[in-house]
């Protein structure tokens, strides 16, 4: 495959677990702008423990994703008692905190010769693992399209399991779900585990497709953009902001004759999809409908 | 102790533009009970134009301040009609998406009209400074505070003494009720709308002039600002977004001062996150409680 379009293509499926992780949040009523502190935390804890304590690339990863999941739920026992703003900028506080911290992180390792490890503000290289294990960007584009799909078939079996309708209930009507005895705030702080463990894996990933990670790359920017996604393809599925990220990421590299518009001509389509659909392209009626249409 | 002092000095300064963007947040969320994170960047599209004005004309700080309130209410206007007049009224989450697909053209047509890095601004009339005790009041705060609290006297007579303030606040406190009072309550927010692009404006001249530069990072930093503010002070009250803008200035201008310029962003979204936490109902919170006063 065209090395061009596998990078595209990663970029999306990479994005996408980001994207996933602000679309659970959603489902429980709560709009993050601190996703990207969780794919920070992915990244940088997978890339130190690949390329400074040399563990295998299984354990780095899923180690991110861990601590992802961990911090995630930590940080959510406190602030899953806000709803709407509030919890937006308390999300956002603690991502720009993650952000201001990683920037003063200096922890670097001989690694067979080489300093390894972050350097503040300057960023953390030398994430090699994949390439020194002599895996392609194909291969490593495969490893993504695979661990995504598991994601999606495990919200696929979450809903057959009714725990995406609980976690929807939750987030429609707090106070009726807690009156048909459903727990809120314990489903608040798993969906937030799940979602930071998510894009904790989703970074983790990122650090060793990308090699080179740093502060600045989860900046507010990236969590809006995530919330966005979501909103933009649709609630109804897990789809949606996968869609969300398809148009933004995808679409916009097509259209690269229109490379100096390319925003203005993102968020007006945005503006028109949203006037017309509110809750995304992929919302829940449209989803009920093909159900319908499926079982018939 | 002098030290203390002067930082705090130098704050309040900062933090009347603060209170400023804070107290427009406020006013839109008031009305509209939905967040516009496009705020910044439409009064960035009015600090550029007038910072073009000045460039092709050389209007002075007349001519850009000008500018500056027309282009904050224009972009606004956009915004208003496209991302919160144009969405149904029950989603609230869509206009906030929809205020960022409009952020992002924003920033990319300023971008494009205007490819340097910063652009110059009109600065501010030299004032000379003031000693006192060993403080130093710089001519420029001097300037600022005169003109922030110039604003804020203007914008408090008008909420709490006009025929306008009144429906505002009514709107803010029962969208129902203020509709069945016949209060036209889409001409009402958007005209709150206008209001909160005009004192964001003020904001954003006091902030350019001061720096004698705009960059394209003013939209995003306006923002963030403004909602930290928000929050601190209280979400939803026009004094705890006063007080918010207060002690966001002061905090930053002390750990600055003495913990440097990397520390000084640990410590205020630190400081935020744990003031979420501890106090939910924010500065404004801690005398008042429940809904008695929303606006």
């Amino acid at each position: 495959m065209d090395p061009y379009l596998v990078s595209v293509l990663s970029n999306i499926g990479l994005f996408s677990f980001l994207a996933l992780s602000a679309w659970i949040l959603l489902l429980g009523g709560e709009i993050s702008f601190g996703q990207q502190a969780y794919f920070a935390i992915g990244a940088y804890a997978a890339g130190i423990a690949s390329a400074v304590w040399a563990w295998p690339f299984t354990a780095a990863v899923l180690w991110g994703a861990v601590l992802g999941a961990g911090i995630g739920a930590l940080i959510a026992w406190p602030a899953a008692r806000f709803t709407g703003v509030h919890y937006a900028i308390a999300t956002l506080a603690f991502a720009e905190l993650t952000r201001a911290a990683l920037n003063v992180f200096h922890y670097q390792r001989d690694v067979d010769g080489y300093l390894t490890g972050p350097d503040g503000a300057n960023g953390f290289g030398d994430i090699r693992w994949v390439y020194e294990a002599g895996i392609e960007p194909g291969p490593y584009l495969a490893v993504i399209a695979t661990l995504l799909l598991a994601v999606i078939a495990l919200i696929g079996l979450a809903a057959r399991l009714d725990v995406m309708a609980q976690l929807r209930m939750v987030g429609e009507d707090p106070i009726l779900a807690a009156m048909q005895g459903v727990r809120v705030l314990r489903w608040k702080i798993g969906a937030a585990a799940a979602a930071g463990g998510l894009a904790g894996l989703g970074g983790g990933l990122y650090a060793h497709f990308a090699t080179y990670v740093e502060p600045a790359q989860f900046s507010v920017m990236t969590g809006v953009h995530a919330v966005a996604y979501g909103l933009i393809g649709g609630l109804g599925t897990a789809l949606g902001p996968i869609l969300g990220v398809l148009i933004d990421i995808g679409l916009l590299e097509s259209l690269r004759a229109l490379a100096a518009y390319r925003m203005i001509v993102f968020g007006g389509l945005v503006a028109i999809i949203l006037i017309l659909r509110p809750r995304g392209l992929l919302d829940e009626t449209l989803v009920a409908k093909v159900r319908a249409w499926a079982r018939r | 102790m002098l030290d203390l002092a002067q930082n705090t000095m130098d704050g309040i300064a900062a933090g009347s533009a603060y209170a400023l963007l804070a107290i427009g947040f406020t006013l839109i969320f008031g009305v509209m009970r939905r967040l516009n994170i496009a705020f910044g960047p439409s009064i960035m599209v009015g600090v550029f134009l007038g910072a073009w004005v000045n460039a092709q004309w050389s209007a002075g700080l007349i001519g850009a301040t000008i500018a500056t309130f027309a282009g904050a209410l224009v972009a606004s206007i956009y915004v208003e009609r496209l991302s919160f007049a144009a969405i149904r009224g029950d989603a609230a989450l869509a206009s906030m998406a929809s205020s960022f697909a409009l952020w992002m053209q924003l920033e990319q047509g300023v971008a494009l009209a205007f490819p340097g890095r910063t652009t110059a601004f009109p600065t501010l009339p030299p004032l000379l400074d003031v000693q006192f005790v060993g403080l130093i009041l710089h001519g420029d705060d001097i300037l600022v505070l005169t003109v922030a609290g110039i604003a804020l006297f203007l914008l408090h007579r008008l909420i709490y003494r006009s025929h306008f303030g009144l429906e505002m606040r009514a709107l803010a406190d029962s969208a129902e009720a203020a509709a069945v009072s016949r209060v036209n309550t889409k001409r009402v927010a958007f005209l709150t709308f206008c209001l909160a692009a005009l004192i964001g404006a003020v904001a954003g001249l006091l902030i350019a002039a001061t720096d004698g530069q705009v960059s394209p990072k003013f939209g995003l930093w306006a923002t963030i600002k403004g909602l930290v503010a928000m929050m601190i002070g209280g979400l939803g009250s026009l004094r705890g977004a006063l007080l918010g803008g207060l002690a966001l200035g002061i905090v930053e201008a002390q750990a600055q001062w003495y913990l440097g310029a990397a520390a000084r962003e640990i410590v205020v979204f630190g400081l935020l996150f744990l003031c979420l936490i501890a106090l939910p109902g924010g500065l404004a919170g801690m005398r008042e409680t429940g809904a008695e006063r929303k606006l």
